[in-house]
């Protein structure tokens, strides 16, 4: 809850002003964001937005080109000294990203592993846990996801809501302190779209700090402690969800909202 | 069935079949580390090493196998570097191969999607170590039927280093073709044992594309 981060002293993301370009198009203009602990982020938006862009600057996953990102208080990706910006080296980066889980839109399971060594390989390799435990670890995970049975399975043996529930448990091998999940149910037929938002919202019941790119408006609206509508690269309007759904104070957040409403009701 | 002048000399042509398959497994676990390493500093490294690792590729694929062989064993004595016959045949055919090699790492590399890269990162995992665990055992199962098609093509070119003196099956034929006066027969036999040897090795990448199929 946001009331508890204070608490806590540095928020656990933040960026600021940041932008990015492709090429001579700008996909973040001067964004500025703060997520405290344990807080529940949804970013909405139009699809072009940003919103994913946004949130692989978090992960270092895109190389943003001003500004700043920093997660728990460490600048991401970059150090700067004297006004001077520094890469930071492959080690560096590495050891940011172990802490910061992220799921993604078409799952990425390693297709030539069993599940359960989707879930070990990065604990065991890249933070030194004996196998044993991260076994026993993966397991309690799968549990939690109801996929226990499934630890022997290759991923293309599971439907895209088991394999993105897989994705999940495999994130939060790491112990991550923050996850980042993108447009994590787009690709999940309806009907298993239910399956991995449960799981998201016994996440952010236990406290996870997430920030979560969706589609899925209803979700945002009961699970999320903040929405943030995003538009052309920057942030148009943010705020508590209830108050945004239902008195958006932007005209953009007004017909994107009225779009939505329309598709959805047409589907 | 067979010409008895055939059956005759089988056992001596069998014997060079044995030192055409030597000489083909010696070349092939080399040429693939040649492809490999060419195929990751292609993709990987910085614009000098990517632009000689090019150059070398294309000098490669212009060149005929047997002028290589040939600057090899005639030309390079002149400057003082005299190989024997066996190390410099295979050393040429390995450099030769893995050019082609590489190409067909580099595709399959280059095929996996940017994805599997994105998840292995987020994870923590440095370049390496994805390369290793999550890249390699995924290019192996996609590059497998190009690969055994090359080595087809590699146990065929065997034959060209029988004209630098390297006794092997198609020398052995010359031989036994020109003592007995049966070339028909004998080079009949042949062209019979080198498309056993290759149709054997097809099969079998046939059957490893099979065994190591799985469902995307």
């Amino acid at each position: 809850m946001p009331t508890e981060s204070a608490t806590h002293g540095l928020p656990m993301v933040e960026l600021r002003h940041v932008s990015m370009s492709f090429g001579r198009h700008r996909v973040l203009n001067d964004v500025s964001l703060t997520v405290s602990r344990g807080e529940m982020v949804a970013i909405i938006g139009p699809s072009g937005s940003g919103k994913t862009t946004l949130l692989r600057c978090i992960n270092f996953l895109e190389e943003y080109d001003g500004g700043e990102v920093l997660v728990g208080g460490q600048s991401v990706g970059f150090r700067f000294e004297s006004g001077r910006r520094i890469r930071r080296t492959e080690r560096e980066i590495a050891a940011t990203r172990s802490n910061v889980g992220m799921v993604f839109q078409s799952y990425n399971l390693f297709p030539h592993m069993t599940v359960l060594r989707n879930i070990t390989a990065a604990p065991i390799r890249v933070k030194g846990v004996p196998p044993e435990e991260a076994d026993a670890h993966a397991r309690t995970l799968l549990n939690r996801v109801g996929l226990l049975e499934k630890a022997d399975a290759l991923p293309a043996r599971l439907s895209g809501g088991q394999q993105q529930r897989v994705a999940i448990a495999r994130a939060l091998a790491m112990r991550p302190k923050l996850m980042l999940f993108d447009e994590v149910t787009s690709a999940l037929d309806p009907e298993l779209v239910g399956e991995v938002l449960a799981v998201m919202k016994s996440l952010a019941d236990d406290g996870m700090t997430m920030v979560v790119v969706t589609h899925e408006m209803q979700f945002a609206r009961e699970i999320a402690n903040r929405v943030i509508f995003m538009d052309e690269g920057a942030i148009v309007e943010e705020g508590d969800p209830k108050r945004l759904f239902s008195a958006p104070a932007t005209d953009r957040l007004r017909a994107f909202l009225k779009r939505y409403r329309e598709s959805y009701l047409l589907s | 069935m067979l010409p008895d002048v055939l059956i005759e000399n089988l056992g001596y042509l069998l014997r060079g079949a044995v030192m055409t398959v030597g000489l083909a497994s010696a070349t092939i676990v080399p040429s693939a580390v040649v492809g490999m390493v060419l195929a990751l500093a292609k993709i990987f490294s910085g614009i000098t090493l990517r632009t000689l690792v090019e150059v070398y590729l294309y000098v490669v694929r212009g060149v005929p196998l047997l002028v290589l062989l040939f600057f090899m064993y005639f030309a390079l004595p002149y400057t003082g570097i005299d190989l024997p016959p066996l190390f410099g045949g295979v050393l040429v055919m390995s450099l030769y191969f893995g050019a082609f090699m590489a190409e067909i790492f580099r595709a399959a590399i280059l095929s996996l999607p940017r994805a599997q890269w994105d998840a292995a990162r987020s994870l923590g995992m440095r370049r390496w170590l994805i390369f290793r665990i999550v890249i390699y055992p995924q290019v192996f199962r996609l590059a497998a039927p190009p690969f055994v098609n090359t080595c087809v093509l590699l146990v065929k070119s065997t034959s060209l280093v029988s004209i630098i003196g390297l006794w092997e099956l198609t020398l052995a034929g010359r031989e036994v073709a020109e003592r007995t006066f049966a070339p028909l027969q004998i080079f009949g036999g042949v062209a019979l044992i080198y498309f056993a040897l290759c149709y054997a090795l097809s099969r079998y990448g046939l059957y490893l594309e099979e065994r190591m199929r799985f469902a995307h």
